[in-house]
């Protein structure tokens, strides 16, 4: 086959995949890598990444430098795109975050950071003396935006399960009244899947009669999760958030990090930029980005369809529910929240935190049942657990 | 002399481990003193390369805090956050950052960030760690 039978089209410079043959050494290496990563995905099951999915139908788009730069919804001279596609995916998210169709702006991200930076970048925009809130439960990468913002941050204890203490963040918002709070919800957090108590946040905001404020949730895993249960914490444009950051590569699954942000129009169009460049507006954080990611999204979404997602929904359930009976019955603390995947227990020994993947935070650990984990899985987990139960516990492997 | 302030788990071996990382940096250890607090070890050490200091400690577990930020021991109860940052609001000191980096035995270790911190260490000097 001729490197690139598509493009570049007939005329151009000859290429040819012989011409580009790797050595022998490196092909050695990168069957190494393969090897590895298909030996490691036999025990990954301390993450929030589905890899239950099969996309070699969309192997064909690969040929070309696609690129989706720009606003999703504004035509660019870049024709390489898939936009159409894009706007497809944001209308499903659009209807699960439950928001008016003439209020309503996204676009996908190169994962849940960047839609969380958006969130916290709109924020600031609208209120560039604001104080960001936001629990110590929050995922290490909020600090890192944090910095890059230059916004002005508090952050606030958190309750024993996880969600953010809304006793001290009413207290500490009482305190800087006269600044609008930017509040980083948590809609799952990272270790414990904790769902802050938007409403309560809400009446705080209420009691303290502060009308200018901004609520942006990080709903990850979750934001994929709450649509499809009958008895979902509040957590999205219904409950008053102004933008979301939900991940494409968690519960949908794609072998690229991707996700969405979303938000409601009328903020986004006040940070909205020109850009001559493409001929395009641009109200996006990233210049390129991928127009594969919104592939994988739709094909998902087309395939497994909402009444799948909610079957997959259930099925983590059970195995979380499943999880925490059979760590229980083998004498470890084990519990996970209401609507969540993520099944918290006692801390293992480091051996099985490495080959399990498992993320740790001081004496718990957690596992997360993505559509992949099985009950089995969960069986050798634990009999590795036993089997290891008399090895003391390491410190020096961090979530 | 800058100062570095690292919060660990209070176990033996720290100390041990935090000199082998600057050993292996290349960085050498001026002073050095240790306390727990809390139920959390804090180490607080100057050094002879502060920016290759903080790099290698940066790929520990531990949390290393540079002399930028104000590390306070705080009583972990409700409003005792809120009760330090009314100190901040009288004396019109604006705050960059706030920041949990540890809670324990009944103790919030904090570091405060702020453009005006010598006044920040005189408001905090009764709940100042390093």
């Amino acid at each position: 086959m001729r490197f690139g039978d598509r493009f570049p089209p007939e005329g151009a410079m000859k290429e040819t995949r012989e011409q580009y043959r790797l050595s022998a050494a490196d092909q050695r290496r990168l069957d190494g890598v393969f090897e590895r990563i298909k030996r490691d995905a036999g025990t990954f099951i301390g993450y929030p990444c589905n890899a239950l999915f099969d996309y070699s139908p969309l192997y064909r788009f690969l040929s070309f430098p696609v690129n989706n730069v720009g606003d999703p919804n504004v035509p660019s001279n870049f024709h390489l795109n898939t936009h159409d596609i894009e706007r497809e995916v944001l209308d499903v998210f659009r209807g699960l975050t439950h928001a008016a169709a003439d209020s309503f702006w996204g676009y996908i991200t190169s994962g849940g950071t960047e839609g969380n930076m958006y969130g916290i970048f709109l924020g600031r925009e609208l209120y560039p003396e604001g104080m960001v809130y936001y629990s110590e439960d929050t995922h290490y990468s909020v600090n890192k935006i944090l910095r890059c913002l230059h916004v002005r941050n508090i952050m606030i204890k958190s309750c024993p399960d996880g969600r953010i203490d809304l006793e001290d963040l009413r207290e500490t918002i009482r305190i800087h009244r006269d600044v609008p709070p930017i509040i980083f919800a948590n809609v799952g957090t990272t270790m414990k899947g904790a769902v802050d108590d938007l409403e309560g946040i809400r009446q705080i905001l209420k009691d303290l009669a502060i009308q200018q404020h901004y609520i942006h949730a990080d709903a990850a895993l979750s934001g994929m999760i709450l649509p499809f249960v009958d008895d979902p914490q509040p957590w999205d444009f219904q409950a008053g958030v102004d933008s979301l950051s939900i991940s494409g590569h968690k519960m949908i699954g794609s072998p690229l990090p991707c996700g969405v942000a979303v938000a409601k129009r009328s903020n986004v169009e006040r940070i909205a930029r020109s850009i001559e460049y493409v001929g395009t507006l641009d109200t996006t954080i990233l210049g390129s980005r991928s127009a594969i990611a919104p592939l994988f999204l739709w094909y998902a979404i087309r395939t497994v369809g909402m009444e799948g997602f909610r079957r997959r929904i259930r099925h983590c359930f059970e195995v979380a529910d499943y999880a925490v009976d059979r760590l229980k019955q083998v004498g470890r603390r084990a519990w996970r929240h209401r609507n969540s995947v993520t099944v918290v227990f006692d801390r293992p020994s480091v051996g099985i935190i490495n080959k399990w993947q498992l993320a740790v935070q001081y004496d718990t650990a957690h596992l997360i049942t993505m559509p992949h984990v099985t009950g089995n899985l969960i069986d050798r987990l634990v009999a590795d657990v036993v089997a290891d139960s008399h090895e003391p516990t390491g410190e020096h492997v961090s979530s | 002399m800058k100062q570095i302030t690292i919060i660990s788990e209070d176990r033996p071996g720290v100390l041990a481990e935090v000199s082998e990382a600057m050993a292996a940096a290349g960085v050498n250890i001026e002073t050095l003193d240790a306390e727990t607090i809390g139920g959390a070890g804090v180490l607080r050490l100057t050094v002879d390369r502060y920016d290759v200091a903080l790099r290698a400690l940066s790929k520990t577990p531990f949390h290393a805090i540079s002399e930028d930020a104000i590390v306070v021991q705080l009583e972990d109860r409700p409003g005792e956050l809120a009760r330090i940052m009314r100190r901040f609001k009288e004396a019109n000191i604006n705050l960059r950052s706030v920041r949990i980096i540890r809670r324990g035995d009944g103790t919030s270790i904090v570091a405060v960030d702020t453009p005006r911190t010598d006044e920040a260490k005189e408001l905090l000097k009764d709940v100042m760690v390093s």
